[in-house]
């Protein structure tokens, strides 16, 4: 009888340390994630690796209120000796981080209950509770409700106004016009607006025409600006092309 | 580099007012591809060469240089078709017309002017370059150039920034009007980029 | 890309075009020489229709050198370097150029290298028959771009498999003297020489 007890703690406390394993390489995960990606790190990611954290908590808590699960709470833990010095088997086993199983911290790591001054203060805090009659209760909680009630209005009227004042800035001026589209494309497809002749300057339409054909002629000291660009450029057209090696 | 195959430019145009300019390059800077490094600003010079026959249609190309980076890019020589027909075409989404784009040293305007052709007009082309996929977005505002072969001497031809988006694409690739339709469509209510037919802005 | 030096090579009395080229391969790979490949260098010739007076000349080569670039030559001089679909641009301006008919020509041959230089020898053929016109040899001297430093070196290699057939420095070498030497300048040697069969075919 007893020995089949022992065999099912032995086999529940197994699945345990399964689980807890996992548990904790997931956060050992999430941590490296943390410290090594969180420049290049995606909300998404992090959500995901909380989602199999909650997920790997929940499936351990399953387990501890399985039938089979002999009930722990029957159990003793008890810590046999305590020594001040360090314990490189348990090192190993907390890959690090409880070096000595020590008076410090066996309080810390095995605590089941709240300390006692917590516990004093959530007492406290309990008995005051109770003492309040359910009608006291009643109207301070219609009291929080009205409250929020009020803020909530204000708020929403806010974003209202606020709502309605944008719409009404993009619907009052426009944010492009027709004629600028036109004039624009007329520019760029067939240089309406663009030509030289409606420079104030120069006079009559045929400008563009009889302007540039001297230069065509004779590439030597024209008038004007461009023949002294030209022959430079024919030299260093060549020698600067991309393509050249 | 395209060798042999002939390209065609997917072309939808629209402006925006120059005060509601900032808030459609935050929209673009949000939806396209160079969302780390931010559009890319650019100052083009481009110069409109047209060679005239009095048999033969004229024909008309483009060449442009970066003002900003004169000595690192190759000059562009562009030639753009007409646009095809079915422009009044309900089922086609955006304007589509041949393009050929060549990259060419930088004594172009030389070498067309030996050709016979003459300058017509030039323009500045200040603006930013988005990239969304095959899509490019530019919005760029459009200078006159005031004295000519001037580029320091500019004056805004509007108070509004031209908006293109533009796929060049091999011939029969229409699905990337549908794409290209969708994308626009983000960007109202700022901006409303559609076919226009230059024909019929070139009647008015 | 270095200094390079084009030049006729005549083919002896009695002799063919094809046996002239054996000799000069024989000749080079008893210097030491491997052969490296082949290479083509083609040149159409546009003229310019009534609409565009006076009339004009332009030439469009290609080279294995520059498999991506296309070298647009105007009778004026001015040399163009574009991208290689320049090509495509020019079957847009057909109402004012036109290709002359049987005007293409080619040279093409196989490619040398001995250490530092390159050398090529191209049998030029014509028009659409590809009848043989002569033979060119192309020699290249690698890692220098000033004519003037390495002219010297250039013609003592070239001596030691051509002989007394040797050429003259080319116009366009000399004239670069300490200036910077570019592959437009190789073209260029090519035009000439292309030039020079066309007008002895006009004599005869």
């Amino acid at each position: 009888m007893q020995q089949r007890e022992e065999k099912q703690l032995e086999a529940g406390l197994d699945a345990l340390i399964v689980r807890v394993k996992d548990l904790r390489d997931s956060i050992h995960a999430f941590l490296m994630k943390l410290e090594h990606e969180h420049q290049t790190l995606q909300w998404t990611s992090v959500l995901d690796s909380f989602a199999l954290l909650s997920g790997q908590l929940s499936t351990l808590q399953k387990l501890v209120m399985k039938e089979k699960m002999p009930s722990l709470q029957n159990l003793i833990f008890l810590p046999l000796v305590l020594s001040p010095d360090s314990d490189p088997q348990l090192e190993t086993t907390t890959e690090g981080r409880v070096p000595v199983f020590s008076h410090e911290v066996v309080p810390d790591y095995l605590r089941t209950k709240f300390e006692p001054e917590v516990e004093s203060r959530e007492k406290t805090l309990t008995t005051q509770s109770e003492r309040l009659t359910p009608e006291a209760a009643q109207k301070q909680i219609q009291q929080l409700n009205n409250l929020c009630d009020k803020l909530l209005n204000k708020l929403n009227a806010a974003s209202e106004d606020w709502d309605s004042e944008v719409s009404a800035s993009q619907g009052s001026t426009p944010a492009s016009s027709l004629a600028d589209t036109s004039a624009l494309i007329a520019a760029v497809s067939f240089g309406k607006g663009l030509k030289p002749s409606r420079t104030p300057s120069q006079s009559g339409p045929d400008t563009p025409q009889s302007q540039p054909s001297p230069q065509a002629s004779q590439a030597g000291p024209a008038p004007g600006k461009a023949p002294s660009t030209i022959k430079t450029n024919i030299r260093s057209g060549a020698s600067s092309h991309p393509y050249q090696r | 580099m395209s060798g042999g195959v002939s390209m065609q430019e997917y072309l939808l145009q629209g402006s925006v007012l120059d005060s509601s300019c900032e808030t459609l390059l935050h929209r673009l800077r949000g939806l396209s591809d160079n969302v780390d490094t931010g559009p890319e600003a650019f100052v083009d010079q481009e110069m409109v060469y047209i060679l005239r026959g009095s048999q033969t249609p004229p024909v008309m190309l483009r060449a442009r240089r970066a003002l900003d980076q004169p000595d690192s890019l190759p000059w562009q020589l562009r030639y753009v078709g007409t646009a095809e027909a079915g422009i009044g075409d309900k089922s086609r989404s955006t304007l589509v017309r041949t393009c050929i784009d060549v990259a060419t040293s930088d004594n172009v305007t030389t070498f067309l002017t030996d050709m016979g052709f003459r300058l017509d007009h030039e323009c500045v082309v200040k603006g930013y370059l988005f990239t969304k996929g095959c899509i490019k977005v530019t919005v760029s505002k459009i200078f006159r150039v005031t004295v000519p072969g001037n580029t320091e001497n500019l004056e805004p031809l509007s108070l509004s920034h031209l908006v293109e988006l533009s796929v060049v694409s091999p011939s029969g690739q229409d699905e990337v009007a549908d794409t290209m339709k969708l994308f626009a469509e983000q960007l109202k209510p700022i901006v409303q980029l559609e076919k226009v037919d230059h024909r019929r802005l070139q009647q008015v | 890309m270095g200094v390079t030096c084009v030049s006729q090579w005549p083919v002896p009395d009695g002799k063919s075009g094809q046996q002239a080229v054996e000799m000069l391969q024989r000749r080079l790979e008893a210097t030491g020489a491997t052969k490296a490949g082949s290479f083509c260098v083609d040149c159409e010739t546009y003229m310019s229709g009534q609409s565009i007076t006076p009339s004009k000349t332009a030439h469009v080569m290609h080279s294995t050198g520059h498999p991506l670039t296309c070298f647009a030559i105007m009778d004026s001089g001015t040399c163009l370097v574009a991208d290689s679909n320049f090509d495509q641009l020019m079957t847009k301006l057909k109402g004012f150029y036109a290709p002359r008919k049987g005007a293409k020509i080619e040279v093409k041959g196989p490619r040398y290298e001995y250490v530092d230089f390159i050398v090529k020898i191209g049998t030029v053929t014509t028009g659409p028959t590809a009848s043989s016109r002569g033979i060119l040899v192309e020699v290249e001297y690698t890692p220098c771009v000033v004519p003037n430093d390495c002219w010297s070196l250039l013609t003592e290699f070239m001596g030691t498999f051509m002989g007394d057939n040797k050429p003259a420095i080319p116009q366009v070498l000399a004239s670069k003297q300490d200036g910077i030497y570019s592959p437009t300048d190789t073209i260029l040697q090519y035009l000439e020489h292309f030039n020079n069969y066309r007008k002895s075919t006009g004599n005869k």
